[in-house]
């Protein structure tokens, strides 16, 4: 599965890259996320709980490798998560464009594998939940940088 | 005799039980102190298993015990080879079979690795997920031809190849044939996997008595006495100490009959470890991972015909995709190799395949069991060359029929009973004509036409098939007279729904001239009785039946001999009627097969020397060879080119069973064959991804045709007796779903000329007709 996008932030980059990098926003941000640590320089461990369509929500442990750090242009990362509904593995990169000194457009784009019963299951209805996951989350981190700015 | 049993469509005997839910199935086994069992199956297709960490599923409150491979010991092993290879000269098999639990990889999505017992199926499922496996994902094999690819992933690593099997066959000088002919027709023909869906899933539960050092197992199983056997062995016990009850059981088509599957030697083995009960019963979703399917073939066929339509030889090059391991042998595809020759003479014939090991969930029969790609292929190629010979498709079948003076008819080839390919009996054309009168084949052009000129588009399809039925080795049955004057029949099949209770009852009262109602059967109860193989291809009647057949006319000949001797008369004067022996001419000089059977078991006194007690008597059948099946079936359909959606109208099938038992037994039978050849036609397909994941493991997106999509079939039935049993008997279990898919193909040909539409793969869906017919539209 490849999920692709564009997403505008109202804030500069550099605000944005420092909120892609702290856990703690996006532990409040990413929709299902319960708990995000940093475990290493660069990665982190967390738990999610996430559903699909029919598939009753379970816990997913996930594992995230950010690479190739260029702040605060673009990075990419490696992903795995485990749960009883099945694994995923991926890749993505995000890159941060400086549209002017308050807006930021990120480019996203993902490929991901699914295994396991929510491979079985839930394929009808994946990309449709990828994306409305990830707009949920990019949109809970916008409120965030604005918050911020706010302050 | 004076009452004719066999033939008659009687109701069946298991209904009362069955509809009134008083049918014991192995998930209504329950026990003191039962526990339950869920198995931790692969997320992965293909992959290292670099540790099992079931430390915290074992600490959940409510789990008895957990187990992985290494916990198994000595019992862990590879499973038998159900059917080693055919003596076929040159042949290349390499055998890899399943194993109890995955130990260092796995090799499908489902394959278990990890099995849970607790008090409840819910605690055992939720301490599923305490379970950590370490994996290391490797490359995933997936389709058949890339399986073969020099950079290809290897399964088992000990062949240095994901080659199972290669196989040449065939007969005559195809070279020959094709330089002889005027039209040669090639093209690659391509069948995809499905599920068989039984309406019952999968269960074994099992009980370790102690005291009397005994096993009982309950088991869905199609082969309840080779499970007792194996299961004695790989547990060391006698096999009298096993006893193995395939109760009710609610549907097999193949997959029940697949041995040794990881839970029927697991489960057993729990139980005699814990010392309690214990059961498993398969979901609707572990089904779609954890049971055998089938049909993944691709075919790059060829045939040589005459200008007027006469068959000179056939081609045939196919992969046939076995899944993760290969443990159901060859039967398949040589089914397939042999099947393909259908109905027809084919002077000469080169039929080469390879099996090939695929990260897929293992290939072994389903209903039709390779069968169908073989008549998918020849029917096509047929229909094909009728089209470029401007022939109607009826008339190129009519002009290559084997005629009635060609029988016995060997073709040279070895067959999956290890015997060459050889046809019983036969009589083809007129059941050709008798469809095609049923269906109107002659007025329908005209209605065709009718029809088109109001915008609709109707088509019509006729194809033949045959289907080798009834094969060994043996099986064999008791009939005794029960003292209260009711007849027991025992017999080792299992039963899956067929009516044996009933078809097996016929054929006894028949010979014993007692009511069907008066006939008990047991099947599937190792303890009543011991030998036999099983039910599968289509040979229960034919095998077991003669069986009943010739243990109840032993038993007629003790009755006559006995009731000579208590009545005081020749045996020549006895008469055998209506659960009574009389003396001829005499009527008050009678007897109840009760009374006599009394009488056949004295408590005291003396019999004379070499007198068996009872009327009872065991008898065996083992035919040289299977007996051959034929039929043709014919379907109307209407295509609605915008939406691509086919509504079957008509659906007609004559079909050559020998002799009938039941019609109306036959019937169901051939409706339930073509109702899952409709769905393997047009509606069902296992989709798997490029990783090998199943991506419609449920009924959500495995689409079953409804009742609304399954036409009643009219059936004509015709009766050519098979020679190589006394009551000329052949199977007719597959015979239902083996042709669909040809004739669904030709009849949406026929009613979109326009398009010049070649269908050439099964499962079609409306998707898939939409894109064909947007790609014909733009040719």
């Amino acid at each position: 599965m490849t999920i692709d996008g564009e997403y505008t932030f109202r804030a500069p980059r550099e605000t944005v890259w420092e909120l892609l990098q702290d856990p703690d926003v996006l532990v409040k941000a990413l929709p299902g996320a319960k708990k995000l640590e940093r475990i290493g320089e660069d990665r982190f461990d967390g738990i999610m709980r996430v559903g699909v369509g029919p598939v009753t929500a379970a816990e997913w442990s996930v594992n995230v490798q950010l690479k190739d750090l260029v702040p605060p242009e673009s990075y990419a990362m490696q992903m795995e998560g485990k749960s009883p509904l099945g694994f995923t593995r991926g890749t993505g990169t995000v890159t941060l464009v400086a549209e002017d000194e308050a807006t930021t457009r990120m480019h996203y784009h993902g490929d991901v594998q699914l295994g396991g019963k929510i491979a079985g299951v839930g394929q009808r209805l994946l990309d449709q939940v990828a994306k409305l996951l990830a707009r949920q989350g990019l949109e809970a981190l916008n409120r965030e940088v604005e918050a911020r700015l706010a302050r | 005799m004076n009452r004719s049993y066999v033939g008659q469509s009687v109701p069946r005997n298991e209904d009362r039980r069955l509809l009134t839910g008083q049918a014991l199935f192995v998930d209504d086994v329950q026990l003191e102190g039962m526990l339950h069992v869920a198995f931790l199956r692969s997320d992965h297709a293909h992959a290292l298993i670099r540790g099992v960490d079931v430390s915290a599923a074992l600490a959940r409150p409510g789990v008895a015990a957990v187990y992985t491979a290494e916990d198994l010991g000595d019992y862990w092993r590879p499973g038998p080879l159900l059917v080693p290879p055919p003596p076929v000269e040159g042949l290349t098999f390499n055998e890899a079979t399943q194993v109890p639990l995955a130990k260092e990889k796995v090799f499908h999505v489902g394959e278990p690795i990890a099995l849970v017992v607790a008090e409840s199926r819910y605690v055992a499922e939720d301490a599923l997920a305490d379970i950590l496996v370490d994996f290391e994902p490797l490359g995933a094999v997936v389709d058949p031809e890339a399986a073969l690819a020099p950079d290809a992933p290897i399964l088992h690593t000990q062949f240095g190849t994901n080659l199972a099997a290669h196989v040449v066959q065939g007969h005559g000088d195809y070279e020959q044939a094709k330089a002889e002919a005027d039209l040669v027709i090639s093209r690659r023909f391509l069948y995809d996997r499905g599920a068989a869906c039984a309406l019952e899933n999968r269960a074994v539960a099992a009980r370790w008595d102690p005291k009397a050092e005994e096993l009982t197992v309950w088991d869905t199983t199609q082969a309840p006495i080779p499970i007792r056997n194996g299961l004695a062995r790989m547990l060391g016990l006698l096999e009298s100490q096993v006893h193995v009850v395939a109760p009710f059981v609610g549907g097999g088509f193949g997959p029940k009959i697949m041995m040794f599957y990881p839970e029927e030697v697991l489960i057993p083995w729990v139980a005699m470890k814990l010392g309690q009960p214990v059961k498993w019963t398969e979901d609707r979703q572990e089904n779609f991972y954890a049971t055998t399917q089938e049909r993944g073939q691709v075919h790059d066929a060829e045939i040589a015909v005459t200008q007027d339509g006469r068959i000179l030889g056939v081609r045939d090059f196919f992969l046939h995709d076995t899944g993760a391991y290969d443990s159901y042998g060859l039967t398949v595809p040589i089914n397939s190799q042999c099947t393909l020759l259908g109905p027809y003479s084919v002077p000469s014939y080169h039929s080469e395949f390879k099996a090939v090991f695929t990260n897929k969930i293992t290939v072994t029969p389903v209903r039709g069991a390779g069968r169908q790609h073989g008549v998918f292929v020849m029917e096509r190629l047929l229909d094909l060359a009728a089209r470029a010979l401007g022939m109607d498709p009826a008339e190129i079948r009519r002009r290559n029929y084997l005629g009635n003076e060609a029988f016995p008819y060997n073709h040279q080839i070895i067959f999956q009973d290890f015997s060459p390919l050889f046809y019983d009996s036969g009589d083809y054309l007129p059941a050709l004509e008798t469809a095609l009168e049923t269906i109107g084949y002659d007025s329908f052009r005209e209605e065709q036409r009718r029809m088109r000129e109001a915008g609709r588009h109707i088509g019509v399809g006729v194809v033949s098939y045959i289907e080798g039925t009834g094969i060994g080795p043996y099986e064999g049955a008791r009939v005794t007279i029960d003292p209260s004057g009711r007849v027991r029949v025992a017999t080792g099949l299992g039963t899956q729904g067929q009516g044996h209770y009933t078809a097996f009852a016929q054929v006894v009262a028949e010979v014993l001239d007692v009511d069907v109602e008066q006939v008990h059967v047991t099947t599937g109860d190792t303890r009543e009785f011991g030998w036999g193989t099983g039910t599968f291809a289509s040979r229960g009647a034919v095998v077991a039946g003669s069986a009943c057949h010739a243990a109840a006319q032993a038993v007629r000949e003790k009755i006559l001999a006995m009731a000579g001797r208590v009545l005081e008369a020749v045996e020549e004067q006895i008469e055998l009627s209506d659960g009574h022996v009389r003396v001829r001419g005499a009527p008050e000089r009678s007897l109840s097969l009760g009374e006599l059977a009394r009488m056949a078991n004295p408590l005291r006194g003396a019999v004379k020397p070499g007198t068996e007690p009872g009327l009872e008597a065991t008898a065996y059948f083992g035919p040289d060879r299977g007996s051959t099946a034929s039929g043709v079936h014919a379907m109307i359909v209407e295509v609605d080119p915008e939406t691509a959606m086919v509504e079957i109208k008509r659906y007609v099938v004559v079909h050559d069973c020998g002799r009938l038992i039941n019609p109306m037994i036959v019937e169901g039978q051939v409706q339930g064959g073509v109702a899952q050849g409709i769905g393997n036609a047009f509606y069902e397909k296992l989709i798997f991804d490029d990783s090998g994941q199943l991506l419609n493991a449920s009924f959500m997106d495995y689409l079953l045709p409804t009742a609304l999509d399954v036409p009643r079939v009219e059936m004509a039935h015709r009766e050519t007796p098979a020679p190589m049993n006394p009551l000329g008997l052949k199977g007719v279990g597959e015979a239902g779903c083996i042709p669909t898919g040809a004739a669904f193909a030709q009849a949406v040909e026929d009613a979109l000329p326009e398009y010049g539409l070649e269908i050439l793969e099964i499962p079609l869906s409306p998707n898939r007709l939409f894109s064909l017919l947007e790609d014909a539209h733009d040719h």
